[in-house]
């Protein structure tokens, strides 16, 4: 009996209505029951609620819907479905507001029926009205098709329009803690940004049984859209993380970096690290030799606020899909900034087609959200040749060239050894409205590379010299001769480059970018939509 | 397990370092190709024994051309 309710009389007996409201809360709370919770466990994931105390500030979750049910006369053998399978509310995270939908894999594969589509598109449409972001667990087998076989179906698939509506005006998240087909594959793939937990989850646009029946492959959930697929090959997703609590965390982390909405702008966070700090360290790790390989991940880890146990204060986003090119967020004074780097590491820094896709999807994200950005040159170009025509370089680089030039949030770049032909105007040259342009004393920034331009323009010439030793004596000559004019101080001279650093105030020259242009405010002509290149 | 290293992009190679029979750990550099202007280095992804080269210096490789090949435990 609920404290307080005893009869008074027959005017005043709240006690079995409260004591059956009680015990059906404590029946949706119980999930899919105690066996199917631990089987959940036994898989190495968490079940639904232990997933939301992990995500959310202790005690902030304001729940919808926790009464749902199926309700659907055909499911009636079936008894009660535990919040019709989807946990839905509000909640906060560093005490900001954040809608979620976590789909119960504990009832009924956490299946997306009528009821929870409901409810979550309640979440849609509250998220739209308050203008906060909106997080999805996605544990989910796809669409309860057993309820929705038929021609029905033609009513159905506004969940992804309404995301599309709310794409870049809310932070969208798709954590993707589940084997996941179809319904629920589409949604990460219209989120901003998904991780995947190693080894228990995966998206595809069909199952494995439906795979088998459809084409005759034979395959596991995980060989076909597991997080080695997706953040290694496809691209699809942006983090694999270790384990629940290791994906949740990095949600949380993630979301720090953004404002509620479109609107706001972006948390300052507190930062003890001076922003005049110089950065030595990176006379050791960028050689002055123009051919050779470092990882730039160094630079960035040096140049980036520290935190105050030492570590650099960067996300990484697609870490290990087109490792030619970094793209994450990272703090700068407190500031939130994504950066988009060069790795001479892997192809030479060069940029090709994944490249190009992941700088301007991460340049869409960012110019979103009015995060600036900040751009580390050293690319010595687009990857040339068959191979990458036949894969679209093309479009793709002009895809990057759309993001770049479209992208009015505040633009720093730091050329800090090379930066080639349209290598230099897809990350930021000067005519890209870039509002600080600095460059290293090694800065080369050229339409092309001195052996490159003797073979295009000078071939006639070079025909002249008998072939052998002399050709190739004229040949060098002349390509040195190129070289004295890729240089720094001649773009300097033309003040074509905001500024010469020493590498050691890279540090404080970002910062200065951040902060001169920090009410940076630009007109375009009015215009339906671009077309974009994709 | 053998694990095969292929080239990432269409290059020259300048220099290869991994001799067959070699101990390699992850991360060493196997060869090191030359393409964009750029020294690029393919370096062993597992730890093991270099089982055969399959490229020299000055030969040409596409992308997808076998550099060598790792016997890992």
């Amino acid at each position: 009996m609920t404290e307080g309710t005893d009869a008074v009389d027959d005017r005043f007996n709240w006690g079995p209505l409260v004591e059956d409201l009680h015990r059906r809360r404590g029946q949706a709370l119980a999930m899919g029951g105690p066996e199917r919770v631990e089987r959940q466990r036994s898989l190495g994931k968490w079940p639904v609620r232990e997933r939301l105390d992990a995500l959310l500030d202790p005690g902030s979750f304001v729940e919808y819907g926790l009464l749902a049910d199926h309700m659907d006369p055909t499911l009636a053998e079936k008894g009660h479905f535990a919040a019709d399978g989807c946990v839905t509310g509000i909640g906060r995270i560093d005490g900001r507001r954040v809608a979620v939908c976590a789909y119960d894999f504990t009832v009924q594969a956490g299946s997306m029926g009528r009821v929870n589509e409901f409810k979550v598109t309640r979440m849609r449409d509250l998220v739209l009205r308050q203008r906060i972001p909106i997080v999805w667990l996605l544990d989910s087998a796809g669409a309860r098709i057993t309820s929705d076989a038929g021609s029905t179906f033609a009513a159905n698939g506004a969940l992804f329009r309404e995301q599309v509506t709310l794409s870049g005006v809310v932070p969208q998240v798709a954590a993707m803690v589940g084997h996941c087909a179809a319904g629920t594959a589409y949604i990460p793939a219209l989120a901003d940004f998904v991780p995947m937990v190693k080894g228990t989850s995966s998206m595809a646009l069909a199952g494995r049984h439906l795979v088998k029946a459809a084409t005759g492959e034979d395959v596991t959930e995980e060989e076909m859209g597991g997080s080695e697929v997706h953040t290694k090959v496809s691209g699809v997703a942006d983090r694999e993380v270790a384990d629940d609590g290791d994906c949740l965390r990095v949600v949380r982390e993630y979301l720090s970096f953004f404002p509620s909405n479109n609107t706001d702008a972006p948390p300052v966070a507190a930062c003890d690290d001076p922003v005049d700090r110089r950065v030595e360290e990176l006379y050791r790790i960028v050689p002055t030799a123009p051919r050779r390989a470092y990882d730039m991940h160094k630079v960035i880890d040096v140049v980036v606020d520290r935190r105050p146990d030492g570590t650099p204060d960067f996300f990484e986003m697609k870490a290990a899909w087109a490792r030619n090119l970094v793209t994450g967020l990272a703090r700068v004074g407190g500031r939130p900034v994504g950066i988009v780097a060069s790795n001479p590491m892997v192809l030479g820094g060069a940029l090709d087609v994944n490249s190009a896709d992941k700088a301007a999807r991460f340049v869409w994200l960012c110019d979103a959200f009015g995060i600036p950005l900040v751009f580390l040159h050293d690319v010595p170009g687009f990857v040339v040749g068959t191979a990458v025509e036949k894969q679209g370089i093309i479009r793709h680089g002009a895809k990057m060239l759309y993001a770049i030039s479209e992208a009015t949030v505040p633009k720093v770049s730091i050329v800090v050894r090379k930066s080639y032909g349209a290598g230099y105007f897809v990350m930021n040259g000067l005519s890209y409205e870039a509002d600080y342009l600095a460059v290293w004393p090694a800065a080369e920034i050229a339409v092309m590379g001195p052996d490159g331009m003797v073979n295009i323009t000078m071939r006639k010439h070079l025909e002249t010299f008998e072939e052998g030793e002399a050709r190739n004596a004229e040949r060098i000559r002349l390509a040195e001769e190129f070289r004295s004019n890729i240089d720094p101080y001649v773009a300097a001279g033309h003040a074509m480059v905001d500024d010469v650093i020493d590498p050691a105030e890279t540090r404080l020259a970002i910062w200065r970018g951040l902060e001169v242009s920090a009410t940076k405010q630009v007109q375009r002509p009015w215009r339906k939509h671009g077309v974009l290149p994709v | 397990m053998s694990t095969e290293v292929r080239a990432e992009i269409t290059a020259n190679v300048w220099q290869v370092p991994a001799q067959p029979g070699q101990q390699v750990a992850e991360g060493d550099e196997l060869a090191i190709l030359e393409s964009m202007k750029m020294e690029i280095p393919v370096t062993a992804p597992v730890s093991g024994t270099v089982t055969s080269v399959a490229v020299a210096p000055d030969d040409q490789v596409v992308e997808g051309d076998l550099i060598c090949v790792i016997e890992s435990d």
